[in-house]
């Protein structure tokens, strides 16, 4: 149990620490989660300067000046914590601070029992069968189930999140006696399944913050996914080599696709310029479906409001390149069919307005789409799960479920996937209608039907 | 007949019609596709991308039936 022994353990303490301050926020507020957490890092900060004056009093190079500055600083570190700490003792209440103080002693205790069971002859002889395993990891499940049940109605607060094992199941079931207790009358809304955003806003119900949050939760979780594609991206363009590595090269496999892609339908030329918008709206809209299977968060394009704002976009961009591309004279000249002839110059009145609303059909049709094979498809998925868990319920109290809905989400995946293709091909096909039309010379190109 | 009741025995409806329509759209898209792809094998790429996109346009509409009746659904038992 060496000196790396400590360094894990203040890696797992911040761990705990940053989960246990984000439940106790949720559940007792500021002030207790702000509590736990000053209190680890108060006392991973004291671990660490102990650990130095330690080191620097009976180290190998003990009795050196290097040594003695040392063993200076972190007694003059320790001074300055014991100044830290009572402030802290001033601003925050005692007992999450206390908590917090012990979670680094926790986790080092709950280390060496581990190692010490891990090692010894009767674990390996438990873990040899893994009926025996299964048995005990279910009967723990369910006796943590019951124990987090009867102190949670004895204190009369929310309900306990509970493990979150097994199938969705368990808490689609938690989620629909939330979802009929939290509305506030007018229209039912449908039973969705529960994610991390969800259950915050349920157990801070009432304050104004949790309600504004549940209005903008799609968003949040759009916003997420920007952010994670944006990382992804940044990561991958740092130090670009000759010879890529694999991150590099599995981000090169997928761009050089989406531009063969775009280049298919617009051509080599437009595909260079356009590849940015197109491509990043195939990977966002394939990303934020994707999501929505990952068990605690949510598929934002299952909301009519995020997916309007993509045909929004897609419209605006579309428009807008067709009148830098035409000019303005060209763009109206385009919109009202090109006239050339002295019939085609008298059906103007006509074209115009119809080619003008079919221009608005568009992304009507692109929003409603996606909204709507998305919305499909988790009210599937919720449907067969609310029924596995019906299978179960002469089980009382214990909110498992059969995961009848496991083949559909292969099938689910599919038409997502289908989805964000289908969008990105119909926006790069309005593009191309848009873009004046070379008559000679673009082979491979797509004639789509108007 | 109360409009909930017009309700509960028309949406349904709604969807089940729509849903012929795009059964047999789809039915049709298919069929060509698999005709073509018998014909030039070597296609069978480009057909299938074609394929695809206009079953997903094809299946639009009967998207569009189901969010109305969602929509509507809210109505009942209000």
């Amino acid at each position: 149990m060496g000196l790396e022994f400590l360094a894990r353990v203040r890696r797992t303490t911040l761990w705990v620490g940053a989960l246990a301050a984000i439940v106790g926020m949720t559940y007792s507020g500021f002030a207790a989660g702000g509590g736990l957490a000053a209190g680890a890092v108060w006392s991973l900060v004291n671990l660490f300067l102990v650990e130095r004056l330690v080191v620097a009093l009976t180290g190998s190079d003990r009795g050196t000046p290097a040594a003695a500055r040392g063993a200076a600083l972190a007694l003059a570190g320790m001074l300055g914590l014991f100044a830290a700490g009572a402030f802290l003792l001033m601003a925050l209440p005692a007992e999450p601070l206390l908590v917090g103080f012990g979670f680094p002693f926790g986790v080092m205790l709950l280390k060496a029992c581990s190692t010490l069971l891990l090692e010894s002859a009767a674990w390996r002889r438990f873990t040899a069968s893994r009926w025996q395993v299964a048995l005990a990891v279910a009967l723990l499940i369910a006796a943590t189930w019951a124990i987090a049940e009867r102190s949670v109605a004895a204190s009369g607060g929310a309900v306990a999140a509970g493990p979150s094992g097994a199938a969705h199941g368990d808490a689609a079931h938690a989620d629909a006696a939330h979802g009929d207790a939290g509305e506030h009358g007018a229209s039912s809304k449908p039973t969705m399944f529960p994610n991390f955003l969800g259950v915050v806003i349920e157990a801070n119900h009432g304050k104004p913050w949790a309600d504004a949050l549940h209005h903008v939760e799609p968003v949040v979780f759009s916003l997420f996914v920007a952010l994670l594609l944006s990382g992804i991206a940044i990561a991958a363009n740092r130090r670009r080599a000759l010879r890529p590595g694999r991150f590099q090269a599995g981000v090169e496999l997928v761009v050089q696709g989406l531009f063969d892609f775009v280049a298919s339908v617009l051509g080599e030329k437009h595909a260079r310029r356009y590849l940015p918008f197109l491509g990043s709206l195939f990977l966002y809209i394939l990303a934020m479906n994707w999501i929505g299977f990952v068990p605690g968060f949510h598929a934002a394009t299952a909301n009519i409001n995020i997916t309007a704002g993509l045909a929004l976009c897609t419209f605006l961009f579309v428009q807008f390149t067709g009148m830098r591309e035409l000019g303005f004279g060209g763009w109206v000249d385009h919109m009202a069919g090109s006239p050339r002839s002295a019939i085609e110059w008298g059906l103007v009145p006509i074209m115009l307005p119809i080619h003008i609303i079919g221009e608005l059909a568009k992304p009507l049709s692109l929003a409603c789409r996606l909204f709507g094979n998305i919305f499909g498809e988790d009210m599937l998925l919720v449907g067969f799960a609310s029924l596995g868990i019906m299978m179960l319920g002469f089980i009382p109290n214990v909110p498992v479920g059969i995961p009848l809905q496991l083949p559909f989400l292969f099938f689910c995946l599919l038409t997502s996937t289908l989805q964000a293709l289908v969008f990105t091909t119909l926006s790069t096909v309005y593009l191309l209608l848009m873009l004046p039309h070379d008559d000679h010379g673009h082979e491979g190109e797509a004639h789509p039907a108007h | 007949m109360d409009f909930q009741a017009a309700l509960g025995l028309a949406l349904p409806l709604g969807i089940g019609i729509a849903a012929i329509g795009s059964g047999l759209g789809l039915g049709m898209i298919g069929s060509g596709a698999m005709q073509a792809i018998g014909r030039q094998p070597e296609a069978a790429a480009k057909i299938q991308l074609a394929m695809i996109i206009i079953g997903a346009l094809a299946e639009a509409l009967t998207i569009y039936a189901f969010v109305t009746m969602f929509i509507l659904s809210g109505k009942i038992g209000g």
